[in-house]
């Protein structure tokens, strides 16, 4: 069953939104990323390593699963 | 088409590897007696001009580039780009490794002479080292 490949998506877009219209730009250089790699997060083209994804979760002041979750 | 930072720096290298190669294609075509100094001299130089060729396209892609936008663009090389460097590096090692192999093999067994064997160890350099970086502007873009 967990060998099935699985889709992880991500609410990075919606809470930049919901934190003052915060840019790519501004969330890079939060958690020390380039902005291409917040666009391809943000995208589902690029899953953050476990790292990375705790960074931007601190960087929303989130837990880790409001930020990036499974899509069933 | 948007062309950020990462994929001018690749394009700036493969169109840089790929002058080279012209480069010493045209110079080897016009060397009348193929000694083996004077073919490791072509190779030596046109791995030469391509490292400055590099250089300085990278610099006026650039240069350009902030002209153009009229901003400057920091250079962050960050996890995703490891990791895309990381495939590009295998991609490149396989091709540069098979080709070997084979240039090897014809030296040994079909009578290859140790000039074609340098030009073609030199050249799948090079060619290997352009297929991984057109997959490198491959992961950059999908």
């Amino acid at each position: 069953m967990f060998k099935k490949k699985i889709h992880i998506e991500n609410s990075v877009r919606r809470l930049r939104f919901n934190n003052d219209e915060m840019t790519q730009e501004q969330l890079a250089d939060l958690v020390g990323i380039s902005r291409q790699t917040v666009v391809a997060i943000e995208k589902y083209k690029y899953t953050p390593s476990l790292e990375l994804a705790f960074k931007i979760a601190l960087a929303f002041n989130k837990e880790i699963q409001e930020v990036f979750f499974i899509n069933q | 088409m948007n062309m950020n930072l990462k994929i001018r720096n690749t394009l700036a290298e493969i169109i840089g590897a790929l002058i080279a190669m012209v480069w010493m294609w045209f110079k080897l075509n016009e060397t009348s007696i193929m000694t083996i100094e004077s073919v490791s001299k072509i190779l030596a130089q046109g791995i030469g001009i391509s490292i400055i060729l590099i250089i300085a396209l990278h610099i006026v892609f650039n240069i350009l580039s902030s002209i153009i936008t009229g901003k400057y663009e920091k250079d962050i090389d960050d996890e995703r780009d490891k990791i895309y460097e990381l495939y590009s590096l295998q991609l490149s090692s396989a091709i540069f490794g098979i080709s070997l192999v084979i240039t090897l093999i014809l030296l040994g067994w079909f009578n290859l002479t140790i000039n074609t064997g340098l030009i073609a160890i030199t050249f799948s350099g090079f060619i290997a080292s352009i297929v991984s970086l057109f997959l490198k502007i491959y992961l950059y873009r999908y």
